[in-house]
């Protein structure tokens, strides 16, 4: 248990790196995901197929592989494009591979609340002369983000425990550093148990803020 | 009465509207003036409700001219589609301010409280500053008799409780016609009289009104004008005295029996 206490640091900085990936990539995912999603909806056919399309074909590819083949894809076309003037870090990588995964998920759960929004809550916000981008923010996405919450917050669970898949491109995570403390010390199932109670802690304390973010969007609804 | 009497409020002229080739609105002419109160009747499929929502661009109209205060909403022939589109959104937008729409369904925003309800256009499309939006609102929801509710959501009221929300929702934005499309439709009998009070009052402070109804007490009593459609076009138009006295044509005879054996 000693060798544990002497890694602590270790294991604490790499549970940074996973908490900051992590977060990374649900704000990029999101953003990606909800763009993602209008593009599903969109009248133009230009925009709708292309997009189903490649989230298709991402969610139908294991997530470790849409990592390796970015992280490595991306490394040898920049290396043969730019003479390595430009490298990309593990962690960027990492944000990468994990947004476009997740957008390509929460583009789904995104397309269906969008078109659970009651027709007659649009057509009330049209009749009283909002423009599109007002329509979409102040009635149709907090509407659709009640509805997308539970799944969201499925996907955050998943999220987070993907982060570890990005250790095989070198970054320092908190598996890694488990990796490395437990081929060190020679104690492998004292270095995976901490990280695995690490990652519940992780999610037992999200838990209650998606659970505060329900409470709000569901105000209103019986 | 001052000399503004004479002008239009509303004019649409000649409008028509199909649905997948059949036609719904063959050639729909009706003008409002200020303090009118117009109740529009007709047997479901009669195209009242849609001719209410071409008024403001709900539905978009085949050809026709609308003009609200003697502006025209300007229509250009789409080329692709060979649909009509407004030839300058931003247009729309403006005449909708004008014309506010009340709702079969109520459609009161779900995630906003009472207050919010009303205060959210004037706010965001009128650009009026929160306080006075709020204190419009408060006076409008005394109106309707609901400024205690103000803090509830919309699913904490009856049907007609929120009717009345989306009452107070319109008059808070100071319009020039008041849209109705079947405000009591959706309500449970005992709550439709609650509503019916309330636009009694309306009519009462002289606000134009164009109401698309199955309440004939409201068509005989507090109308001004009544006008019946029939597959599309205008079968009768006068005075509630003229028109349910004569009844002149033979399917608004037959339309009235049917409404009273209900």
């Amino acid at each position: 248990m000693n060798d544990l206490a002497d890694y602590a640091n270790q294991l604490l900085a790499g549970a940074l790196v996973t908490i900051e990936l992590a977060l990374t990539s649900l704000l990029f995912g999101l953003l990606l995901g909800l763009t993602a999603a209008w593009a599903k909806l969109s009248p133009s056919p230009w925009l709708r197929h292309p997009v189903t399309l490649l989230s298709n074909v991402l969610r139908g590819i294991p997530e470790f592989l849409i990592i390796l083949i970015f992280y490595f894809g991306l490394s040898n076309f920049l290396a043969d494009h730019f003479d390595g003037a430009i490298e990309i870090s593990p962690f960027f990588g990492g944000v990468f591979a994990l947004s476009i995964i997740f957008a390509a998920y929460s583009s789904e759960v995104f397309r269906g609340a969008f078109l659970e929004v009651g027709r007659g809550q649009l057509e009330a916000g049209q009749a009283y002369g909002l423009n599109r981008v007002q329509l979409f923010c102040f009635i149709r996405l907090p509407l659709a983000w009640r509805t997308a919450l539970p799944s969201l917050n499925n996907m955050w669970q998943s999220l987070l425990k993907d982060t570890s898949l990005i250790s095989v491109v070198g970054l320092e995570d908190m598996l890694r550093k488990a990796q490395i403390g437990a081929q060190y010390t020679k104690q492998p199932f004292v270095f995976y148990a901490a990280v695995a109670l690490v990652y519940l802690l992780l999610l037992a304390a999200s838990n209650p803020l998606f659970g505060a973010l329900e409470k709000s969007a569901n105000k209103g609804f019986r | 009465m001052s000399d503004g009497n004479s002008r239009e409020v509303l004019r649409v002229e000649d409008l028509h509207k199909s649905f997948g080739g059949i036609e719904i609105l063959k050639g729909i002419t009706l003008a409002a003036k200020p303090h009118d109160v117009i109740s529009i009747l007709g047997s479901s499929g009669s195209g009242k409700s849609t001719f209410l929502r071409c008024i403001n661009f709900l539905e978009t109209p085949d050809c026709g001219r609308i003009s609200v205060n003697g502006e025209q909403i300007r229509l250009r022939q789409d080329g692709k589609r060979g649909a009509f589109v407004a030839e300058d959104p931003a247009q729309i937008v403006k005449m909708r301010r004008k014309l506010a729409m009340v709702f079969q369904q109520f459609n009161l925003w779900a995630h906003m409280t009472v207050l919010q309800n009303v205060m959210f256009a004037p706010m965001r499309v009128l650009k009026i500053d929160k306080k006075d939006a709020e204190l419009t609102a408060l006076a409008m929801l005394e109106k309707v008799g609901l400024a205690e509710k103000r803090h509830h959501y919309p699913s904490q009221l009856s049907g007609g409780q929120q009717q009345r929300v989306a009452i107070a929702r319109a008059l808070a934005m100071e319009p020039d016609v008041m849209l109705f499309d079947e405000p009591t439709s959706a309500l449970d009998p005992e709550l439709v009289g609650e509503v019916l009070k309330v636009m009694r009052a309306l009519a009462e402070d002289g606000r134009t009104m164009l109401v698309v109804t199955h309440e004939m007490g409201f068509a005989r009593e507090v109308a001004n004008r009544v006008v019946f459609l029939h597959q599309g076009r205008v079968e009768e138009d006068g005075s509630p005295d003229e028109v349910f006295a004569s009844q002149k044509s033979p399917r608004f005879q037959k339309f009235l029996s049917s409404m009273s054996n209900k």
